[in-house]
């Protein structure tokens, strides 16, 4: 990997991360007042488009890594991907139990919550592979 | 698996960092391998040997 492009990842995740806030502020709320059903789908998915940009620099930042950083990144992903599955099929069993009330939005929590996981993580092997912070 | 690489690598006067820059890897990755919590693939302890010119068994011993 070129060392120099860990900043240039960074500043892309932001800049696709608020053009993201932006358009759950400034255009999700249409989603749900548009007269037609195909204006109101667009809108509703118009906040995934910087999301699976977001997804594919992630990808070709790993892709440039070294192979300790994929390793890293692999079992982080690994961890954070077994945990919002198990925790998607404690909730999916609560809920067809009728023991829990879950809707349809929550599925809004699982990219997040895989997000968080994954830096969780990744820093936690960072650290366990003696380096100093993530990258 | 123990190694030289520290010892080869301040043999030569290098920081991790350059050595890192050498081997076009993070400088957490030569930490990493100098520290020994992590084996590096064959390809990069072949670079390594190349770098040092010495034969890989003189870097890398699987000990027990």
């Amino acid at each position: 990997m070129t060392r120099q492009t860990a900043a240039q990842y960074r500043m892309r995740v932001w800049l696709l991360m608020a053009v993201y806030v932006a358009l759950i502020f400034f255009v999700w709320p249409y989603a749900k007042t548009a007269a037609s059903l195909p204006l109101r789908a667009l809108f509703a998915l118009l906040p995934t488009v910087p999301v699976i940009a977001v997804v594919a620099v992630m990808m070709r930042h790993v892709m440039r890594s070294d192979e300790l950083e994929q390793r890293i990144h692999m079992l982080a992903l690994g961890i954070a991907t077994a945990i919002v599955c198990v925790g998607s099929l404690v909730g999916g069993f609560l809920a067809a139990a009728h023991v829990i009330v879950l809707g349809g939005d929550v599925l809004l929590w699982v990219f997040p919550l895989v997000c968080v996981t994954y830096g969780t993580s990744r820093w936690w092997l960072v650290r366990r592979y003696g380096g100093a912070g993530c990258e | 698996m123990n190694n030289r690489v520290r010892e080869l690598r301040e043999g030569k006067g290098w920081s991790q960092g350059e050595l890192a820059e050498r081997l076009d890897v993070s400088r957490q990755t030569v930490n990493a391998i100098e520290t020994g919590k992590y084996d590096p693939s064959l390809p990069l302890a072949f670079k390594l040997a190349k770098l040092f010119r010495k034969p890989i068994e003189d870097l890398f011993d699987p000990g027990e």
